[in-house]
């Protein structure tokens, strides 16, 4: 295998930008996730399917949404423009493509985690006089650690092999927005398959190591 | 204490009306019927309609008032039924998670943390993982948690339930030993009579949500409404024995009650002199007014009635035997036999139907 400058500079872009966007996702997606597992309110069916959307519709789709969004066009992306914050055809678009189609996957894990976990032991902590605060880092996320983790390393993979969503948002520009899925797609485009073939062995253990990662710490999950 | 609350719940409402000034008071009744809510209320872990809950003149919560203290503020210290134990944290960690609440109060009223451990005895459980703890030495750290966060009232949720018969009549004693060394009143519930006598000195009996009967425990467990409503329920006799011999050819031992009535068991491999307790459920003791005679049963006693009550057509009857026996018959045999109280009657058990705790 021959791995040039430029396939590790793409590497290192995209490991950067999905381990980027994984560690923006996820307060977010643990917030959310324990809402979802705790709380009850009327409709709440419809904001769950709202969030687990991105992962049943077309990428492409899901990336012509963003555009509209963040496009300069738009209030969101002039609003942005105007404070000198670029999202579309740099690597934030790139960031947040990926935030978007991973999220799903991280509220999931990190929910059905919840779960799992006892209430009645976040009751007892109360009556102990802890804090729900104290409640929440002491006792609900050590219980629940282990498929919020999971979770994350399955929403980095899936970050890591974005495609529709990021050319749509951020474009395919070497150096600049090419990802690792991105630039396998364009070697193919061009006929440099000996390139294409080494940024897929790359790909292809870097996502062996996340899953079977993410697999082992949810089974470990279930035997404890 | 005072206790008035109206909680619904999908079969019935728990409709309580209490009010008591005792170190230990039970709350006794079979399973479901509202005992656990009873406590969750107290402690402040789920809604109230409306009501008043109150400790020693504090005001936990108040409908009328509208005053509802979170579980943080109650300080009230919970024992449930499967301990609760945080699994991830190690027993040290487990035993002070409460003690916070406790360093912001005067020396006096502390609770030592060795003390604590001492009573339980479970100094040398303080590196262990949870999830290596035996049913009763789980408890017993439940427990330490509880009365370590120094609370105003302990809450007991059935702390034997989960455990088998030989391992209860070990931690009762710990329990003994919390109500009699760290001066916090508990409520302790259970559906189990023995546990109740041990304990207790108050009593509060609940059926389907509904306070029937408070007061002493031996007084409300003698009055013939409460008789008549454990005809329906899972009662037991226990007496505590000592054996005469053991006989390992005739397969019985010959055992001897407090009060010297002599009783055969089932053979035990132990020795003169040792004490322990029989269990015999009412339903397994037959009723005679005439002696019986060419009958296979080992124990034949004589007694007196000494109460009968009613309920759906079955009857709990309290025979004195050298000890009180419940037994429980149809109210269609209490007829035939035309069984009153002071009758003169003859208690019929076989040896087989007395298990050894």
């Amino acid at each position: 295998m021959f791995v040039t400058i430029e396939t590790w500079q793409i590497t290192l872009f995209s490991v950067a930008v999905a381990l980027g966007s994984t560690l923006v996702i996820l307060p977010f997606g643990i917030a959310l996730a324990w809402i979802f597992a705790r709380k009850e309110w009327p409709l709440k069916a419809i904001i769950e399917t709202a969030v687990l959307l991105p992962l049943v519709m077309p990428p492409v789709s899901t990336g012509l949404i963003l555009l509209e969004i963040f496009g300069r066009r738009s209030p969101v992306g002039e609003w942005l423009y105007d404070r000198g914050v670029e999202i579309v055809f740099n690597w934030k678009g790139v960031l947040i493509a990926m935030a978007v189609m991973s999220f799903p996957l991280l509220v999931r894990a990190a929910r059905t985690s919840f779960s799992e976990v006892n209430p009645r032991l976040e009751q007892i902590a109360a009556t102990l006089g802890a804090s729900r605060w104290r409640i929440f880092f002491v006792i609900t996320i050590p219980l629940a650690f282990r498929g919020i983790i999971a979770g994350s390393l399955l929403a980095f993979s899936r970050a890591l092999g974005e495609f529709g969503a990021t050319i749509l948002l951020a474009g395919n520009i070497p150096g600049r927005t090419q990802t690792l899925s991105l630039a396998i797609f364009n070697y193919v485009q061009t006929g440099r398959e000996h390139e294409a073939y080494t940024l897929l062995s790359i790909t292809v253990m870097i996502a062996f190591a996340s899953v079977w990662c993410s697999e082992w710490l949810l089974h470990s999950t279930k035997r404890t | 204490m005072l206790l008035r609350c109206r909680i619904p719940l999908p079969d019935f409402a728990v409709d309580i009306d209490a009010s008591f000034d005792a170190r230990v008071t039970s709350i006794f009744g079979p399973s479901g019927s509202g005992k656990t809510t009873i406590l969750d209320a107290i402690a402040g872990l789920i809604n109230v309609n409306e009501g008043e809950i109150e400790i020693d003149g504090r005001i936990l919560f108040s409908s009328m008032r509208a005053i509802n203290l979170s579980p943080q503020q109650r300080s009230i210290g919970y024992v449930p039924q499967e301990g609760a134990l945080f699994p991830h944290l190690s027993v040290l960690q487990n035993v002070l998670f409460g003690s916070n609440r406790a360093s912001g109060l005067t020396a006096r009223a502390r609770i030592e943390t060795d003390h604590v451990l001492a009573v339980l005895e479970i100094a040398n459980l303080l590196d262990r993982p949870i999830t290596k703890l035996s049913g009763g030495e789980a408890q017993r750290v439940a427990l330490a948690r509880a009365v370590l966060s120094c609370p105003q009232l302990l809450l007991l949720d059935e702390p034997l339930a989960a455990l088998d018969v030989a391992l209860k009549e070990k931690i009762l004693p710990y329990l003994s030993r919390v109500r009699d060394e760290f001066s916090i009143p508990m409520i302790y519930v259970t559906h189990n009579l023995s546990e109740v006598l041990a304990l207790a000195d108050w009593i509060l009996m609940i059926r389907k949500g509904r306070l029937l009967a408070q007061g002493v425990p031996k007084d409300v467990l003698r009055s013939p409404d409460t008789i008549a409503q454990f005809a329906e329920e899972q009662l037991e006799n226990v007496f505590a024995v000592m054996i005469i011999d053991a006989d390992r050819v005739a397969g019985r031992t010959r055992v001897q009650l407090e009060s010297g009535q002599e009783l055969f068991v089932p053979y035990v491999a132990q020795a003169a002199g040792q004490a322990f307790q029989v269990r015999i459920s009412p339903g397994d003791i037959l009723i005679s007014t005439k002696q019986p005679e060419g009958i296979s049963a080992g124990n034949i006693i004589p007694g007196f009635i000494r109460r009968i009550g009613r309920s759906d057509g079955q009857a709990m009857v309290v025979v004195d035997a050298g000890a009180e026996f419940y037994v429980r018959l149809t109210a269609s045999a209490v007829d035939k036999l035309e069984l009153i109280e002071d009758h003169p009657v003859f208690l019929i058990m076989k040896t087989h139907s007395f298990r050894i705790l």
